[in-house]
């Protein structure tokens, strides 16, 4: 049996329609069935239901063979794992946004802050950062910061906060990851649910 | 098994252990577990504890090979085989480590420890090694040369990234051809391209005499496999019973030297 842990929220529901045009019906029908339980069986493959952020950890550790989840989180922490594929969904992109007329940033705020201080760093800009854990939206609207540093998908978000986008950082997409260890141990169960899923040929 | 039950079979086979080396020659040794420690050295030691007394850097030890390598440096022994057992400290961890260190170690030194390791392992559990991983740096050297691949090629082979290598190299590749097939595929496409060389010559000695011990191994070769102690820079490998960590561990460092690690905590045997 392999564990492969998925991230919840709008990753969950991607992944779902992901391996629905798959035709892999026996995954996606259990998998949209679920809403509360923490984990669930398919075959030999046992889906856990985790956090994002949680998803990495999960696999470094071993508690899960398979990740996925979004790149957004792989960039922000270190953490060991095989980052066997990108899968073509959760796409969108990290940008650096604030109010119209901004000419130099001097603080950001961002949940990604590490991603935010490489971005700064590389482009040689001294700039404060402030970590916040969602809505940073806000952070230029109450005057705590002159820009931030998030995901931007239809940039919705950004106009109905009245924000611009100023530069496009990375992109971001779904990834597929795999344990260090048993990737060769459970090399056969893994090796027959990623050519399932259309990771491999 | 019981809490004591595990710290005894712990402690047997630690001894056990030393005394396998003590016969087949190595010398033992154990030391203080607080050791001098330069700043340079943390790169390839980063959950090393350092800290500072009387303008002095120490570390608590994390890595007998450092610690090993450090003694020998300092003394100059005329030994060339070390064997240890004694606890670790890294990050806010501390385990048991034992193992053995080999300066000077030739093919025939390399092959001998891992097979008398396997051999021990086996000797001292019910159950077999089923799988064996190794991988040297350099193949990935020799693919850089022949194929004339950019260096932004290397922490993709690293990380197995697989979508981003058919992105960069194209499907026809034999680079990508290699790093998309089934792990336990790629020791028979690499051979067939480098057998001639000296790293796979070695590779498929240890191969054939893996197959003498257990001819049910599942033997593996993944340019993508590497040790997390970045100072591995040749050959690597890890062997497995029937658990996630494998039971042993161990490669190629300081170009001449050999060094390899018994797991006596989650490798399956206690």
């Amino acid at each position: 049996m392999i564990t492969v842990a998925l991230s919840k929220g709008r990753l969950f529901d991607d992944f779902i329609k992901y391996i629905e045009g798959q035709g892999l019906k026996k995954y996606s029908e259990v998998l949209r069935g679920e809403s509360r339980t923490l984990f669930t069986l398919v075959d030999d493959v046992r889906f856990i239901f985790a956090k994002g952020p949680d998803v990495p950890v999960y696999v470094e550790r071993g508690a899960a063979d398979i990740g996925i989840v979004g790149s957004d989180i792989l960039d922000e922490e270190d953490f060991e794992y095989l980052n066997v594929s990108g899968l073509p969904f959760g796409r969108c992109h990290f940008a650096l946004a604030g109010p119209p007329n901004i000419d130099h940033f001097n603080t950001v705020a961002s949940k990604y802050i590490n991603i935010a201080r490489k971005y700064f760093n590389q482009e040689q800009e001294a700039v404060s950062l402030i970590h916040l854990n969602g809505s940073v939206e806000l952070a230029p609207i109450l005057g705590l910061a002159d820009g931030i540093v998030d995901i931007v998908q239809t940039g919705n978000t950004l106009k109905d906060n009245g924000l611009i986008e100023y530069k496009k950082i990375t992109e971001v997409q779904a990834r597929l990851i795999a344990n260090k260890q048993t990737f060769y141990t459970k090399e056969e169960e893994i090796y027959k649910f990623i050519s399932e899923i259309g990771v491999i040929a | 098994m019981t809490k004591n039950n595990e710290i005894l079979k712990r402690m047997t086979l630690g001894t056990e252990y030393l005394k396998r080396l003590d016969q087949s020659g190595y010398t033992l040794v154990d030391m203080n577990m607080i050791e001098p420690f330069s700043l340079d050295d943390k790169n390839h030691h980063p959950t090393s504890i350092v800290f500072e007394r009387d303008s002095t850097i120490y570390a608590i030890r994390s890595d007998w090979t450092r610690t090993l390598l450090n003694f020998n440096n300092n003394y100059f022994s005329d030994d060339r085989k070390f064997g240890y057992f004694g606890p670790v400290v890294r990050e806010e961890t501390s385990f048991y480590q034992a193992g053995a260190e080999i300066y000077h170690a030739n093919e025939a030194d390399i092959i001998e420890s891992i097979i008398s390791h396997i051999n021990f392992v086996h000797e001292n559990s019910n159950k077999r090694i089923n799988t064996f991983v190794i991988n040297n740096d350099q193949l990935i050297d020799l693919f850089v040369d022949q194929y004339g691949l950019s260096e932004e090629i290397r922490p993709l082979i690293y990380s197995k990234n697989i979508s981003d290598l058919r992105d960069e190299l194209g499907e026809n590749h034999d680079l990508y051809k290699i790093l998309s097939a089934r792990v336990s595929t790629q020791f028979e496409l690499i051979d067939e391209l480098f057998k001639s060389t000296d790293i796979m010559k070695l590779i498929n000695e240890i191969r054939k005499e893996l197959a003498k011990v257990n001819d049910n191994i599942k033997f593996i070769l993944d340019l993508s496999f590497r040790s997390p102690q970045r100072y591995y820079n040749g050959l690597y490998f890890q062997a497995f019973l029937n658990t996630n960590s494998p039971v042993l561990s161990g490669g190629q460092y300081n170009s001449s030297a050999f060094g390899l690690g018994l797991n006596i905590s989650d490798g399956g045997l206690l």
